[in-house]
């Protein structure tokens, strides 16, 4: 199973997630700040739980790409 | 003669204070994250805009956001909803940069100031921003020189803003100047993917470099490794030339940097701008206010590129040349009114009379004053220590949560 999270309020939506994984990352139009979707709001923390291993190299690379490093994906 | 407005950062709360206790015309902030100091974890936010809007406005300084990244589509509904609250709050500025930023303010008849990442050089430019704001930073790279014939020449052909009054221009006066024109460079995003145009430098310019030829592997010499940083911009030794030029804003920078920044540089140009005006503005005191903000963070200074371009003027080191700083002590725990002492529980290294003590907090600014008497655990002693309980009279109210620090002082790398 593959784990992402996103610290969301730290986005300053530079919108490199969305070109890396655009399956699993959008910008919200209503404030600029990147949206896992699917994912569970916990304190602020977006996680999506996904049994779908082939989205781990997408988000791994959107996870590098992140300016502010709030994307984070393990494989458990 | 309209006097120069001095304006201040205002990274957080503490800075705010300590802007407005020391005597800034305007202040300028960033809320949310499209301001270009977006990765500071100290912005504002949305609900802060009263709050600023109260504080400043309790002591007339004029209030500016900061609203000056590169704008994308996902970013538009943000962007009026910031511009939207900070009508609401009465802030009296929008800094801009982007057009679809110029334009949103525009149509709620926000006044628009014109950001120095436009990079404004020449009088026809200032025609063109002219139809939409009142306020303009010309690009750091012009001389006094261009920027008094700027100047002239708006007097001359009478240019105004929408507000109807001549247009104003503002230039940075002091704090930290980087390899890129105006600010425009693509260097962290290359290297980080993280662009300073969206407010997220990772100041890799600042890091030593050496020079290699590809094909010979041959190493070249230069001697200071720092080629890409340059010293900071400090202007208090010229401020009468830069008066002459006509300006009638001076911008402080350093939304990042620490309360007591904001405290010293501010107090520093307010002393200074102020004696311009009663005609007392000498050599002699120019030197003492710049021992003072040698003090506080700073690359060396020059005067930028204001009296015309000088090679060399690299900093020789990756950070701060400041002859002071600060060291964590412990914090606030109870303010006694009515004799005006504080009390503090020390939570690291000691504290003694006669030592420089700074305390911050977010309604407290930050104030800076010499231990003259002390009271350690209720005892009279000269000495506390961690672990101890100490009260001091302060003669200015402190607030549980603030922060006790000792100014010591900063030995600096040759």
């Amino acid at each position: 199973m593959v784990v992402i999270t996103l610290q969301r309020n730290k986005c300053i939506g530079c919108n490199y997630c969305v070109e890396l994984a655009p399956n699993q990352f959008q910008m919200s139009k209503k404030d600029g700040k990147s949206v896992l979707l699917h994912s569970t709001d916990k304190k602020g923390f977006f996680t999506l739980k996904s049994n779908e291993n082939d989205i781990l190299e997408a988000c791994e690379n959107a996870s590098k790409a992140c300016p502010v490093k709030i994307i984070s994906v393990k494989l458990v | 003669m309209q006097k120069i407005e001095l304006m201040a950062p205002a990274g957080n709360f503490e800075s705010l204070q300590a802007a407005l206790d020391n005597g800034a015309d305007s202040i300028y902030f960033g809320v949310e994250q499209l301001n270009m100091r977006a990765r500071a974890s100290i912005n504002f936010t949305l609900g802060d805009l009263a709050e600023i809007s109260k504080r400043c406005k309790a002591k007339n300084v004029r209030t500016y956001l900061t609203l000056n990244t590169i704008i994308y589509d996902h970013d538009l509904s943000i962007v009026k909803t910031l511009i939207n609250k900070a009508k609401e709050a009465d802030i009296t500025a929008v800094i801009a940069m982007d057009q679809a930023v110029i334009m949103a303010a525009r149509e709620v008849g926000m006044e628009v100031h014109i950001s120095t990442q436009i990079n404004i050089t020449n009088i026809e430019t200032v025609k063109f921003y002219a139809l939409f704001a009142d306020t303009m930073v010309l690009s750091r790279e012009l001389s006094l020189r261009q920027v008094k014939k700027i100047t002239e020449l708006i007097e001359k052909e009478q240019i105004k803003g929408p507000s109807g009054k001549l247009i104003e221009i503002e230039i940075f006066g002091h704090g930290a100047l980087c390899m890129a024109v105006s600010g425009k460079c693509y260097m962290s995003l290359h290297a980080y993917n993280s662009s300073a145009n969206r407010g997220a430098c990772k100041q890799n310019c600042r890091k030593k470099y050496t020079v290699i030829e590809q094909e010979t592997g041959f190493e070249m010499e230069i001697d200071n490794e720092y080629i890409m940083s340059p010293k900071d911009l400090c202007t208090i030794d010229i401020l009468d030339q830069v008066a002459d030029a006509g300006i009638k804003v001076l911008k402080i920078e350093g939304r990042g940097r620490a309360p007591e920044y904001v405290a010293k540089v501010i107090k520093c140009y307010r002393e200074a701008i102020d004696s311009l005006y009663a005609e007392t503005y000498q050599k002699e005191q120019v030197v003492i206010w710049m021992q003072e903000l040698e003090k506080v963070y700073n690359r060396g200074f020059w005067n930028g590129y204001y009296l015309g371009q000088k090679l060399g003027e690299w900093s020789n080191g990756s950070g701060s040349h400041a002859t002071q700083k600060k060291v964590y002590i412990g914090k606030g725990t109870h303010f006694f009114p009515k004799p005006q002492i504080g009390e503090f529980k020390i939570e690291a290294f000691d504290i003694a009379v006669g030592d420089t003590i700074l305390i911050t907090g977010p309604t407290t600014g930050a104030k800076e004053l010499e231990v003259g008497d002390m009271m350690v655990n209720d005892q009279k002693s000269s000495k506390g220590t961690k672990g101890d309980l100490v009260t001091i009279p302060l003669g200015f109210r402190i607030r549980p949560s603030d922060k006790l620090y000792k100014i010591v002082e900063n030995k600096v790398e040759a």
